[in-house]
């Protein structure tokens, strides 16, 4: 499951392991055709890691601090420190490949 | 949502022998593309080595091509293709008038003369990007600057400008707007090359230079590795095997982009080809 949350809730939550964090916006389209890619890979990988959603928007300010420029962006969280980041629509199987390798 | 069976990008000769082929196999076809075929078909002088039509003129080719496809009931559905998304079981085909989906899709869109300006693909997702309502959210109290190509980036321009500070707005075409306010539009500037700078976009052009957060390049022409995130190209040309599969699973490509001879024959041979294979792989999946 790809979980939506605001910026007080990235800040207040428990970051252990390995997060995939999503930014997008809702008139973006590479962005809307990501999501269902990536509820799909977040279904695969549930064992793995946490999924969450974060629309650009309603928070600028969690975009700005990750450093987004363009969106669809996936930013790969371990222990709370960004490790890696893909911009633009990409496939399941890369998708997956994206994350596992992150692991 | 209707999902067919093959969808093809394109009216050249690679799509349109596709087109029959599928429909010969029965398969539910979705062409899009041009009515009259390519230009590179249409504007040929003649065409001595098509084998079955001796010194034939490239438009009597195109003509006979149309009126083949007419006869086995495929359609041309005149759309522009924006982007076409692996969904994983199906293709989401984003279109300027409207979305289709397929469960198999074949490139047939021709070769591209599109070139990158040097240090953009670099920067591609860093700085530079090529959808402005997209990124338009990440630009509250910014700066852009907008490489336009056609009158129909304005309003891209107008979205990005109520939430950006300023946009510099750089028409590469015939400019007849009336876009104002915080966009600044200068006429006759020719990017050179991209840059980043301490953090910001640099483009630099003949005489003058401009400097943004951010930069969007909207060309009318999109390279495929655009067209099809996630597509694995061989230089400029999309990388297929035999079978004129692409990397990408149910995704196959035919004709001048996948790579020289540029030869009508040929284009139309890897059509025939791709539409096989991509009835193949439709019956791989429905067995599984």
């Amino acid at each position: 499951m790809v979980k939506k949350i605001t910026t007080d809730e990235f800040n207040s939550m428990d970051k252990a392991g390995v997060s995939v964090l999503d930014f997008n916006a809702v008139w973006c389209g590479p962005c809307k055709m990501l999501g269902p890619v990536l509820e799909e890979v977040s279904e695969e990988m549930a064992d793995d890691a946490k999924f969450y959603s974060i629309d650009t928007d309603e928070n600028p300010d969690l975009a700005k601090e990750f450093g987004i420029m363009n969106i669809p962006a996936v930013v790969i969280l371990k222990d709370g420190q960004k490790v890696d980041m893909n911009v633009g629509f990409v496939p399941k199987d890369a998708l997956k490949d994206f994350v596992t390798k992150n692991l | 949502m209707e999902r067919y069976d093959v969808a093809i990008i394109g009216t050249g000769p690679a799509g349109l022998e596709a087109a029959i082929t599928a429909k010969v196999r029965n398969k539910s076809v979705l062409l899009l593309g041009g009515k009259g075929s390519s230009d590179k078909v249409s504007k040929a002088h003649t065409i001595q080595n098509y084998l079955g039509l001796p010194d034939i003129a490239g438009e009597d080719m195109a003509k006979t091509f149309l009126d083949h496809a007419t006869k086995m009931g495929v359609e041309i559905t005149e759309d522009k293709v924006n982007a076409i998304y692996s969904m994983g079981q199906y293709f989401a085909i984003q279109c300027h008038n409207g979305d289709y989906e397929a469960s198999t899709v074949i490139v047939a869109a021709g070769m591209t003369a599109m070139k990158p300006f040097p240090g953009e693909m670099e920067n591609l997702g860093r700085g530079v990007s090529y959808c402005a309502t997209c990124d338009a959210a990440l630009y509250k109290g910014k700066t852009a600057i907008i490489v336009a190509y056609s009158a129909e980036d304005e309003p891209e321009a107008e979205f990005l400008a109520e939430r950006a500070e300023k946009v510099y707005y750089l028409p590469q075409y015939e400019y007849a707007g009336s876009l104002g306010g915080n966009i600044e539009v200068t006429l006759d500037v020719k990017p050179e090359s991209i840059e980043m700078k301490d953090g910001q976009a640099v483009l630099n052009a003949k005489d003058s230079s401009f400097t943004a957060n951010g930069i969007f390049i909207l060309r009318e022409q999109i390279a495929p590795s655009q067209l099809v995130p996630g597509l694995e190209m061989d230089g400029n040309h999309i990388k297929v095997d035999r079978s004129m599969a692409t990397n990408i699973k149910g995704l196959f490509a035919a004709g001048d982009i996948t790579g020289a001879p540029y030869q009508y024959i040929k284009s139309a041979g890897e059509g025939n080809v791709a539409a096989l294979s991509a009835v193949s792989y439709l019956n791989s999946v429905k067995n599984n």
